[in-house]
């Protein structure tokens, strides 16, 4: 059996831009009211970095937590951080960007040994282009505020080579 | 265990940029699995295993297991899951499986892996957010750790502990990609050469383009059946013989062991060559596929699979012992540089691919020599802070 009547036809609109949704930019939402570790957050605004401590057998974590993975304990404290460091490894980012960092490309990551404690972190490193860096250089915190489309006052940590007193 | 389990067959889908959904991969996977083993129908299986990383983010779908189950006429009454382990994912449900069946609570079990990864051209960005967020990406996604840039560390890491070059690195690209060039469903079947690879774009140094596995559109699948089962159908199979996974209460770039070294790849490889009863895996293991995401990858793996002292990994591929009449033949698939990376369909192929080493079923240019009898597979996942090994054995033991 067939059927040759003509169906109806109609046209429905969908949104011509579909926002992402709010965490595809890659940095967290950092306020009290997202995160338990906005502490963290707070004192990088103050231009410290920071990490917790737990009160009960002295572990220190990075990345900060709300529980201490050594002793399940959560009596933690913020402790501050060394702001130098010397280069681990690095690398350039330039084709695989994620939504965030396509404008910044090529541009230097890697990671930090922070001096005099046991903490190892990976961090954007600005300038110096791949080609000037060598492992082991030396470099210092470096503060950005992230500037979004949220109200939120966003901030992260990156590092940049220190400058020796003769350049 | 009360009983092991065996692959008796499976399918592929071509994998590479394709013009097909999700749920299409899906179909043409499971139908290449059921044409391959006339014995086992979908009225058969008993349990559903689908290893898929982020339908959620590429394809905007979630709870893939029943959508397969029904794509494929499998009506489920034992288990049905789907596994998310990053990389390793098509292993880790093809573990799943394994317990299942060992357990005794099912004889018939279809595992499959389904990625759909490229999107349009416009998306690019989008398509790499759904791979930097697999390491953690507050603290290292954030700051551009994607997976060409993270396994650069790795390499830079390595060369300058060990003295490994960038020769090396580019003997394994060579390699692999060879063998490529002779898998009809491979993503890159071009050879190349180490010069090729050393003349290829920087994508993040030392890193060059073809140190690199693909972002690939793509599914495999494959039958798992218990012992019984298995000697009721075929005389050849591939027996699962031993299977571990480590992850050392470590993701993020403070916490893992070490960069240049995997410790929880030689706790995964102990684990599986204890229930394999491999005293001396360089001399009893006939044929491997481990995860060579990049090249350095496959180089560390040598080592931390313990078949070669720490450091000596760059040695093991240039004295052709990873070659097809080496030691072990290692990734006579083509490898994820070769055949690209579908995510969760990779730990699939790279079993199936040691089931048709064991059955002789691959082209002669990249058949491993006097009928391997013996085999493994590795996946490593994320920041490589999980390592999955499996063994396997043509006869049941």
């Amino acid at each position: 059996m067939t059927d040759d009547t003509t169906p109806s036809r109609d046209t429905v609109a969908v949104p011509e831009r579909i926002d992402f949704p709010r965490l595809l930019d890659f940095y967290n939402l950092q306020s009290e009211e997202e995160t338990r570790i906005h502490e963290f957050y707070d004192r990088l605004r103050e231009d410290s970095l920071s990490t917790t401590r737990c009160d009960e057998c002295d572990a220190l974590h990075f990345p900060p937590r709300i529980v201490c993975p050594e002793c399940t304990g959560d009596d933690l404290s913020y402790t501050s951080l060394p702001h130098e460091g010397t280069l681990f490894a690095f690398s350039v980012v330039r084709g695989s960007a994620p939504i965030g960092m396509t404008d910044d490309v090529p541009f230097v990551m890697g990671i930090v040994d922070l001096e005099g404690v046991d903490v190892r972190l990976s961090a954007r490193i600005d300038g110096a282009a791949y080609d000037d860096l060598s492992i082991g250089d030396r470099v210092t915190l470096k503060i950005v505020d992230i500037d979004g489309p949220r109200d939120e006052d966003r901030v992260f940590y990156r590092f940049e080579p220190v400058r020796s007193v003769s350049e | 265990m009360t009983q092991t389990a065996a692959i008796v067959g499976g399918g592929h889908t071509r994998w590479g940029d394709r013009q097909a959904t999700w749920k299409d991969l899906a179909q043409e996977a499971g139908k290449a699995a059921f044409d391959d083993v006339p014995g086992v129908t979908p009225d058969d299986v008993e349990g559903l295993f689908v290893g898929a990383v982020q339908p959620e983010r590429f394809a905007f779908q979630s709870h893939v297991a029943p959508l397969v189950a029904e794509l494929l006429g499998v009506d489920v009454d034992s288990m049905i899951a789907r596994t998310e382990l990053a990389c390793a994912s098509g292993q880790a449900a093809l573990r799943y499986a394994w317990l299942a069946i060992a357990a005794g609570q099912l004889d018939v079990a279809l595992v499959i892996g389904v990625e759909k990864m490229n999107l349009p051209d416009d998306r690019t960005e989008e398509m790499q957010s759904s791979m930097t967020n697999v390491v953690d990406r507050e603290f290292d996604g954030v700051n551009g750790l994607n997976a060409p840039s993270y396994f650069s560390l790795i390499a830079q890491r390595h060369m300058h502990e060990y003295g490994t070059t960038r020769e090396q690195l580019a003997a394994v690209s060579e390699k692999n990609k060879t063998h490529a060039a002779n898998n009809s469903y491979a993503q890159f079947q071009k050879a190349v050469d180490v010069d090729d690879v050393l003349e290829s774009y920087p994508i993040a140094p030392p890193l060059n383009l073809l140190d690199c596995s693909g972002i690939t559109d793509g599914a495999a699948a494959l039958l798992l059946v218990s012992e019984r089962k298995a000697r009721e159908l075929t005389d050849t199979a591939a027996y699962v013989t031993g299977s571990g996974q480590s992850c050392m209460a470590s993701n993020s770039i403070n916490n893992l062991p070490s960069l240049s070294a995997w410790p929880q790849a030689t706790v995964a490889a102990e684990k599986a060559y204890e229930q394999a009863g491999i005293e001396n895996p360089v001399d009893e293991l006939d044929v491997a596929e481990i995860h060579d995401c990049f090249s350095i990858s496959e180089i560390i793996e040598y080592e931390d699979l313990g078949w070669v002292e720490k450091g000596e990994g760059g040695r093991f591929i240039e004295e052709g012992r990873s070659a097809l009449d080496g030691d072990i033949a290692v990734n006579p698939r083509g490898g994820l540089l070769g055949c690209g990376h579908p995510l969760g369909a990779t730990g699939i192929s790279q079993a199936l691919e040691i089931y048709r080493q064991f059955t002789g079923d691959v082209p002669d240019a990249r058949r491993v020599p006097d009928s391997p009898e013996t085999g493994l597979i590795h996946n490593l996942s994320g920041s490589a802070s999980v390592h999955s090994v499996m063994t396997l054995a043509r006869d049941p033991q």
